[in-house]
């Protein structure tokens, strides 16, 4: 396939694979032929005619775009006539264009009008022609805005959109010299258009520019670009911003390096302006009767650090505790970490990771032995089945999404899609299954017997790497023998005809990829439905290679990386526990503290410390970038927990829900005035680096926490650089240990990376699994009917979720005007059928009961998406608190909380 | 047929677009293709707006804005031309009391030009809606409209 072929262009001996594309290979290799149509991502187009060469053999000039390089093949790429053609093409395609020039973009056509000379009138062979072709503008679209005269029809940005981002928003309108791009019907805001801008970074002129700062920009006039990594889901997509006048001003995709090629969404793309927003927490403040008063970082962190000591030696060590946060570097929450245990004394230590994919970790360390996903992004791309499950990946993890949805669409993989909800990916699914909310492992265990039955099984898989064999499996298997079709259909409402063809799919296919998310993980059996998933795995072999495996795309920028550094009340950095003394003893070595000091009994989770809190137990709590009075479950009971504490410090970048309830603020950088590392859903450390200062006295957290330690008397280290304390991770941490900055400075690395020499490791459990056996182990386990279900006072169940634009409690994603024209206002969906019964029309604003608490002034959007008897509520919006419904009845094995099934009334 | 009606009748193939625009325009009293038929059509296939009104943008024989009852072409190609066919639209302009691309206020008539009708032989040409008349003359052109009108007036 990849067979080498030596050609020469312009008497240059050039060595490519053979089928390379001539004109990729001669950009390759520094001879840089003119072009405009072709972009390395995308399909040849052949359209600017530029890329012309002469090909000894063939007639006249090619298009060396639409050639595949072959043995021998002698190229010329540039002499007089090829160049004169090509002026006489520029020639032609300025006759149609509008030249005038803001400055605001960069502009491939321009700089090659000016290269051959073009820019002056009198080289010019054609005139002007472009004022009386009539072409418009298109302003309408929130992010972007659309020139047609400055439009040279090369169709990237009809590609970008159709091949990269699989979304085929734009077209042509109209014929011949006045034809030009549409969205829509002729109107890019009312489109279909999400705003990812793939396009806009894709064009080669200006007739296609961002919006934002457009007035204030000049590129050619001291702006910086700095490289770093995007705040906001779990993917790592690499950004590069501009910077003017020490404000970001753009955010482009990096292109050629993963995860992301160049791909961002709309987030990554336009949503920076919260770091510049006069929202912004600048000064440390310290409440005084009640009132919050700015005050010196020194008498702040005296007042924390003296507070904290006052409360451990009152009430003992355990009465302090710390959320860490998934939006902090790894830097900032291995100190932060370090600080509970070294300092306060304890392992109280989690973050949101225990309201999100706590569940699919759990069984995942239980089963396999590692809790991260299994895979690369890039097998998204390459894998023929990818089995969805709760897990609205176009809104949660949108460039993931480009991945599977070119895999759907021009390799003809399956995809098979488990939620309750309808989600736009259901548009590019083989197969949908719609079972009722809470009925999962019903259904997993109805596709396991049907594999059962039709022996679909890898019995070789089995013997060699599941615990017990074959007896492990008849164990599951006579666990799931009364999950007939006819059962799992009445339980599920999923027609069994579906459910066995599912099943068939994912047990035959080559490369099945499962991609699990918070439909599964958030449940009261959120960890019984993983089990269920990772049994159907091992019984048939699906994981341990390329393209096969099970992988939790994570929510925020850092959870990966927040738990791998061990900000996590039962493991140290690494996944090493915290209750075995022989860790104790190493971990206690590296940080160079006794090994009695750190505690040997395991921390209470996130919800667990709240509850402590409600008790009395704990009566100290340090918080760094989280918000639990919006993300919380049933949100009154931790506003009552929270308010009995005695001391609460929040650390964060605004004002938030939880803020008011604190006695010190203190302010904190946001990604794009932070040093350090992040870990994506792959495993990938990535580098993030600082690309504007602080606004007023903010400190970056890491920097904040070890103030706060120094202090108290015990400091964490001596650390000059964020590296250094990188380098103290890697040391704490095997699966880290080769992985240093200088290694980073072009490309993420996947863990484990065991020594220098070690290129990362793309694919999990490849050889063995990472229990102590190296074996994978089954749970068979049962269904069990929800405790919360619909009852005639409370007839609906409510899932709660996200949606694009907005992220988490949306302390960022809101104060981004592209983003919130996008989407501002809270909503329910409510099924048709369940509108008319209730005599509910479509945006009829209505109060929302549940057990536990009441919502009010929610808009209905009636809707199909949403089965009969079920409701669904994004969970970003701070007016209508979602959580003040939902339940902190846990999950037993992983304490997470069951975001996704309230009962719940409607009253208009 | 409503709307819905009408695309059912067709699969939902990409491939029926064609179709599907020409029924839909058919169908309507005023001979042309509604924004909202085109939102329907394009979510019967399942395809973007974009591509929809794309296709229905190139053929200039869709039309996107209302038009008349009557939909008069007339071949605006070489051989028409050089046998004066701009004669001939002037008395079509004249006699509607509108110009090229318009509709008569009554909506009884819309005036467009088309390519080669392919009746070179007995040119200058137009069509009336599905119906071709030869040899024009301006005489023969107002015989022509005035037989539209006494029909309208039945």
């Amino acid at each position: 396939m990849n067979k080498q072929v030596t050609i020469t262009i312009d008497n240059q001996k050039i060595t490519a694979p053979e089928g390379a594309n001539l004109l990729q290979v001669a950009k390759d290799n520094q001879v840089a032929i003119p072009h405009l149509c072709y972009h390395k991502k995308l399909t040849p187009t052949g359209a600017c005619r530029l890329c012309i060469v002469k090909i000894e053999g063939q007639r006249g000039m090619v298009a060396s775009c639409a050639v595949l390089v072959s043995e021998g093949m002698q190229v010329t790429a540039f002499d007089d006539e090829l160049e004169e053609a090509r002026k006489y093409l520029l020639d032609y395609l300025l006759s149609e264009h509008n030249e005038a020039f803001d400055g605001s973009y960069s502009d491939e056509f321009r700089e090659l009008v000016h290269a051959y000379g073009l820019d002056k009138a009198e080289n010019r062979r054609f005139p002007s022609i472009w004022k009386e072709l009539g072409y418009p503008k298109d302003e309408t679209s929130p992010v972007l805005s659309y020139d047609a005269a400055k439009c040279i029809k090369c169709f990237r940005c009809i590609k970008a959109c159709d091949e990269v981002q699989g979304k085929n928003v734009l077209s042509f309108t109209n014929r011949g010299i006045i034809s030009y791009i549409i969205g829509g019907f002729d109107k890019w805001g009312e489109s279909e258009c999400d705003g990812c801008g793939e396009c806009i970074q894709l064009c080669p002129t200006g007739a296609i520019v961002e919006k934002p700062h457009r007035g204030e920009i000049h590129m050619d006039n001291g702006i910086r670009k700095v490289r770093t990594t995007c705040p906001y889901c779990g993917v790592g997509c690499q950004l590069e911003l501009l910077v003017q006048d020490g404000k970001v001003v753009r955010s482009n995709g990096v292109e050629g390096v993963s995860p992301n090629d160049g791909r961002l969404c709309v987030k990554g793309r336009f949503g920076y302006d919260y770091v510049n927003h006069p929202d912004r927490l600048t000064k440390p403040l310290i409440k005084k009767d009640g009132k919050f008063e700015e005050a010196s970082w020194d008498e702040a962190l005296d007042l924390v650090a003296n507070k904290f000591s006052e409360i451990k030696q009152k009430y003992g060590r355990k009465a302090l505790a710390g959320y860490a946060s998934a939006k902090t570097t790894n830097e900032d929450n291995y100190l932060f970490m370090k600080l509970v245990r070294t300092v306060f004394g304890n392992n109280n230590v989690d973050y949101c990771t225990r309201l999100c994919h706590a569940s699919t970790v759990t069984a995942m360390l239980r089963s396999l032995g590692d809790g991260a996903g299994s895979n690369s992004i890039e097998d998204y791309e390459t894998s023929d089945c990818m089995l969805v499950t709760g897990n609205n990946m176009i809104e949660t993890h949108p460039v993931t999404a480009t991945f599977v949805k070119y895999a759907a669409q021009r390799r003809d993989a399956k995809i098979i899609i488990i939620d309750p909800k309808w989600t736009p990916l259901v548009k590019d699914a083989h197969i949908w299954l719609q079972p009722r909310l809470g009925t999962d492992v019903a259904l997993l265990n109805g596709m396991i017997r049907v594999i059962v039955e039709e022996d679909l099984i890898d019995r070789d898989f089995i013997e060699k790497r599941v615990e017990d064999g074959m007896e492990a499996y008849e164990a599951l298997k006579a666990l799931v023998g009364k999950y007939t079709p006819e059962y799992v259909e009445e339980v599920t409402g999923v027609p069994a005809d579906l459910m066995q063809e599912a099943a068939r799919i994912y047990a035959k296919a080559e490369r099945p990829l499962i991609a699990t998310g918070m439909g599964y993980s958030q449940q009261v059996t959120g960890t019984h439905n993983v089990f269920c998933l990772i049994n159907m795995m091992l019984i048939t072999g699906q994981i341990g290679r390329e393209g096969a495996g099970l992988n939790p795309p994570r929510g925020q920028n850092n959870v990966q990386g927040v738990s791998d550094v061990g900000a996590s009340p039962f493991t140290y950095p690494g996944y090493i526990s915290v209750e075995d003394e022989e860790n104790r003893r190493k971990v206690a070595k590296v940080w160079g503290v006794a090994p009695e000091e750190l505690d040997g009994e395991k921390g209470l989770s996130t919800v667990e410390i709240m509850q402590a809190a409600y008790d009395g137990d704990i009566k100290g709590m340090y918080i760094m970038g989280e918000n639990p009075m919006l993300t919380d479950p049933n949100l009154n009971h931790t506003e009552e927990s929270i308010r009995k504490l005695e001391f609460l410090v929040v650390q964060d970048i605004f004002h938030t829900e939880t803020t008011p309830y604190a006695d010190v603020i203190l302010p904190a950088t946001a990604f794009a005035e932070s040093e350090g590392t992040y870990v994506n859903s792959d495993r990938r450390v990535l580098r993030v680096r600082k690309a504007v200062g602080p606004p007023g006295e903010a400190r970056q957290d890491w920097e904040i926490v070890a103030e706060i330690a120094r202090r108290m008397g015990k400091p964490l280290g001596n650390y000059q650089h964020e590296s250094d304390i990188w380098d103290e991770i890697a040391r704490t941490a095997p699966i880290f240990a080769g992985i240093s900055y200088d290694r980073l400075e072009h490309h993420g690395i996947q863990w484990p990376c065991p020594d220098k020499d070690h290129p990362g490791t793309a694919t999990l459990f490849e050889e063995r699994f990472n229990t102590p056996n190296g074996l994978g182990k089954l749970h068979p386990v049962d269904y069990a009917e929800q405790s919360e279900r619909a009852t005639d006072a409370y007839p609906l169940i409510l899932n709660t979720g996200r949606i694009l634009y907005q992220y988490h409690s949306s302390t960022m994603s809101r104060r981004n005007k592209a983003l919130t024209d996008f989407a501002n206002e809270a909503y329910v969906l409510m099924h048709p059928g369940d509108a008319e019964n209730q005599g509910i029309i479509n945006g009829q604003k209505v109060k929302i009961i549940s057990r536990r608490g009441e919502i009010e002034d929610i808009v209905v959007k009636v809707s199909e998406e949403v089965l009969p008897g079920e409701l669904f509520m994004p969970f970003h919006y701070s007016e209508a608190p979602v959580n003040k419904l939902t339940r902190d009845e846990l999950d037993p094995y992983s304490k997470i909380a069951p975001f996704k099934l309230s009962a719940v009334k409607i009253e208009a | 047929m409503s709307t819905q009606e009408i695309i059912q009748q067709f699969e939902p193939k990409q491939h029926n677009l064609l179709h599907i625009l020409h029924a839909l325009q058919d169908a309507h009293p005023e001979n042309y293709i509604t924004e909202e038929a085109l939102e329907a059509a394009a979510g019967h296939l399942g395809v973007t707006k974009s591509t929809v009104y794309g296709v229905a943008r190139y053929y200039t024989m869709f039309s996107l804005k209302p038009r008349g009852k009557h939909i008069i072409r007339v071949c605006a190609s070489p051989v028409c031309e050089l046998l004066h066919v701009n004669d001939i639209i002037a008395a079509l302009e004249e006699e509607l009391s509108i110009k090229t691309g318009e509709t008569t206020k009554d909506g009884l008539f819309t005036l467009e030009l088309s390519e080669c009708l392919g009746q070179c032989q007995e040119a200058p040409s137009m069509m009336i809606n599905d119906k071709i008349f030869n040899n024009l003359t301006s005489a023969r052109i107002r015989e022509v409209i005035q037989s539209f009108k006494d029909e309208a007036r039945k």
